[in-house]
């Protein structure tokens, strides 16, 4: 059975480009122009992805109330919001309403496609029992490459799939000096670099509301980031 | 910005204006010469009518004239330094006759004196006297108040003797003690016609007013009356109705003035506080930092404020539409770019001929270039919003910036650097990412202007209050109109070039956002030792709170 992907998106061009190409895929896509249209139908029958816009139409903010109806309907419906804005108040306002990643219209199709395929993977992995590992350890961190979690001493770091990326990226070669660029080309999104300076930002609170003394990820700079084995 | 050419204010102005108001005492003065001329005629009239009088009273007695008297050396003579508040007025010399004093006495309650003469011009008999006793000092003007009656003494009195003759009774009276009596008035009298004359005294301190009238016996002119008068009293008058006008003009010009200056001073106090807002309200850059509270007034100057306010509430509106711009411009950008961006992406995944893929990828390519432009427009709008929520913290300036400088190095491989920093820890609050995106803009910026092979020096200096951070290099000089404005948003001072690099003039505005949240400064400058630029940011250990 294909998956189904709902697309929620104002602009008739886009909505179709996205359709179009996540049908190729071998998705089956529905698409909404508006939040009304969008909501009955998820009410109806959940999707198994929704791709939302925030702006629709003359509702300004239509995409996020649309998100939290969505996650009332379903608190496992990987989310992806796809948005012209991309400033910090907004990513961490959607990220806040239970959304799994924030990508700006910046975004390629094929880094769209892998993201999609990457949330999906997830999603099944997490609802299917222990199968075949590949877990990257380094230290208190355990990355799981498949079911693309993390874990810190043993505790769910809860990263968007964006963030998980860019841990994994830094955490691989270990002292090594991670620039922007490469963080970027790695978690697949292509930002400006106050927007990794915020990526970088909000990880580092994440694992910090684990471990205090959490201080692996380093400011390089001038030239990066780097992930500094932990002491003891 | 305070301008020091206001050369005269309100207040003066209207001072200014007061001074038409001097023209007063100066019409006063003429009234008074009017009255003057007037009291004077008046006198001559009197002087003239009393010597008819007289004369009627001895028309017509023949006998009075025909005795002939000689003896004149034993007659008292009067003289100028007798006390004459002593000497009755009412006195009646009796020189020759004393049937003519006799009638004189009866007419002698005057302040006249009045001389009988016969046709030989002997004097027959004299009555009163030209000096009359000296006003008391007690009969001054009835100022209540001390300090009135202090001014009116010390100061206006002085005042008004030294622009008025003043009457005195110390003069010399030259004909008092004559036994022949010679003049104009008494040559015109004996030729039988009304004489009024008007003559000095012989020291000139007072005028003396005569008037002679002929006595005539029959057909023939006997003798003659002399009344003669000095115009001390009128003198006295016109002073006395000329101090008593200008006192009340002082005393209105005096409160017209106060009550002036202090209008002026509330009308000043006004405009000036409108100004202090109205300058307060916008800053060095013109940003509108607070609203202006428009007064309520009803007048003028409350139009003006409230004018001034809705002004500042129209360029408050407009600066923040300007600001908003840019970042609804891109987004307004993105959803077409993101149209044709996901168009060519979809074609670039269908089954193409290899030389349409060329196409694509320019496309691409273009698309990249347009987002990379938007990206760069919205970067300062970002890190505006950023600076609000941004954190400072401890860090060791020395190493962020070194650590930068070993990035440029290796981002621009054909660019030498020269880093000067302290050696040793330099700890500073504030964000390190910050300073770092700073530096980034500088560095770019001196990379694009300096003279291939010549080096980009780095130089973090300590200073009294806190560092400079500067970046020097080799190059053009910067055109001495942009020196203020470097530092604006969307200024550049690069020419042309088709380098595919967006030039926006956003980069040293970044900085200055920066060092400005940091409590410091930007400022750009020629080199002094090569031809060359340097961009110095100072940063204050004591950060400025925001």
């Amino acid at each position: 059975m294909s998956r189904r992907i709902a697309i929620v998106e104002d602009e008739p061009a886009i909505r179709g480009n996205y359709a179009d190409v996540l049908r190729k895929q071998g998705y089956e896509v529905a698409a909404y122009g508006n939040r009304a249209d969008a909501l009955a139908a998820f009410r109806t029958r959940l999707p198994d992805l929704a791709v939302v816009d925030i702006g629709l139409g003359d509702d300004i903010d239509g995409g996020f109330a649309l998100c939290r109806e969505l996650r009332a309907l379903s608190a496992t419906v990987p989310i992806i919001f796809l948005s012209a804005r991309d400033s910090d108040f907004d990513i961490v306002a959607g990220l806040r309403l239970g959304a799994d990643d924030y990508l700006t219209k910046d975004v390629s199709l094929p880094h769209l496609v892998a993201r999609i395929a990457a949330l999906f993977r997830r999603a099944d992995l997490l609802a299917a029992p222990q199968a075949s590992e590949e877990i990257l350890e380094r230290g208190p961190l355990s990355l799981d490459l498949k079911r693309l979690t993390a874990h810190w001493a043993g505790n769910r770091v809860d990263l968007t799939l964006t963030e998980f990326w860019m841990v994994h990226a830094l955490a691989r070669f270990p002292g090594h000096v991670k620039d922007r660029d490469s963080l970027m080309r790695d978690a697949k999104i292509v930002v400006d670099d106050s927007t990794i300076t915020s990526h970088i930002k909000r990880i580092r609170k994440k694992f910090l509301a684990l471990d205090r003394k959490f201080d692996c990820i380093e400011t390089v700079y001038g030239m990066g980031y780097r992930w500094n084995p932990a002491e003891g | 910005m305070i301008r020091p050419r206001i050369a005269l204010g309100i207040r003066a102005q209207l001072l200014l204006v007061l001074t038409v108001f001097l023209a007063i005492p100066w019409l006063g003065y003429e009234y008074v010469r009017e009255l003057e001329r007037f009291l004077r005629d008046a006198q001559e009239r009197t002087l003239a009518g009393t010597a008819q009088a007289v004369a009627t009273a001895l028309h017509d007695r023949s006998g009075l004239f025909d005795v002939l008297e000689t003896p004149l050396e034993t007659l008292p003579s009067e003289r100028a330094s007798d006390d004459v508040a002593a000497r009755p007025n009412t006195a009646v010399d009796t020189l020759a006759s004393p049937e003519i004093a006799q009638i004189l006495h009866g007419l002698s309650r005057t302040t006249a004196r009045i001389w009988v003469v016969d046709r030989e011009q002997h004097v027959l008999a004299r009555a009163g006297s030209l000096k009359r006793p000296e006003p008391g000092s007690a009969g001054g003007a009835a100022d209540t108040s001390r300090v009135g009656a202090w001014l009116d003494r010390e100061v206006l009195q002085p005042l008004y003797a030294k622009v008025l003759q003043q009457p005195t009774e110390d003069f010399s009276d030259e004909r008092a003690g004559r036994t022949v009596a010679a003049g104009k008035d008494l040559e015109g009298a004996l030729a039988g016609i009304l004489t009024i004359d008007r003559r000095p005294s012989a020291d000139g301190k007072a005028i003396i007013v005569s008037a002679a009238h002929p006595i005539w016996v029959g057909d023939e002119v006997k003798g003659a009356v002399i009344v003669e008068e000095t115009t001390n009293a009128v003198l006295a008058e016109r002073n006395r109705a000329f101090a008593r006008l200008f006192n009340i003009v002082l005393a209105a010009l005096l409160v017209g003035s106060v009550a002036l200056t202090l209008y002026a001073s509330w009308l000043s106090s006004r405009i000036r506080r409108l100004r202090d807002e109205a300058e307060a309200a916008i800053d060095a850059r013109g940003r509108v930092r607070r609203p202006l509270t428009g007064s309520n007034a009803g007048d003028e100057i409350g139009d003006l404020s409230r004018s001034f306010g809705s002004a500042l509430a129209r360029l408050t509106e407009y600066a923040s539409y300007q600001e908003a711009m840019a970042s609804r411009l891109s987004h307004e950008l993105r959803t077409p770019i993101a149209v044709v961006r996901s168009s060519v992406d979809n074609l670039a995944l269908q089954q193409l001929p290899a030389d349409a893929r060329i196409y694509i990828e320019r496309a691409q390519q273009g698309l990249s270039r347009l987002a990379n432009i938007i990206t760069r427009i919205t970067e300062a709008t970002r890190l505006e919003e950023g600076l609000a929520e941004a954190e400072g913290e401890r860090f060791d300036l020395a190493r962020v910036i070194a650590g930068c400088v070993d990035g440029y190095r290796a981002a621009y491989p054909a660019q030498v650097f020269e880093l000067q920093v302290p050696s040793g820890e330099v700890p500073y609050f504030g964000a390190p990412e910050l300073i770092a995106q700073m530096l980034d803009k500088l560095c770019a910026n001196a990379v694009e202007f300096a003279t291939p092979g010549t080096p980009i020096v780095v130089a973090l200096k300590r200073e009294e209050t806190g560092f400079r951070l500067s970046v020097g290099n080799e190059g053009p000089t910067l055109p001495p109109t942009m020196q203020g404005r470097l530092f604006d948003s969307m200024v550049s001072v690069r020419e042309k070039r088709g380098d595919g690099e967006p030039h926006l003039g956003l980069g040293l505005y970044i900085v200055r956002l920066i060092a400005e949240f940091h409590g410091g400064r930007a400022t750009a400058a020629n080199r002094a030792d090569v031809q060359g630029v340097t961009v110095s940011v100072v940063l204050p250990l004591v950060r400025a709170v925001r």
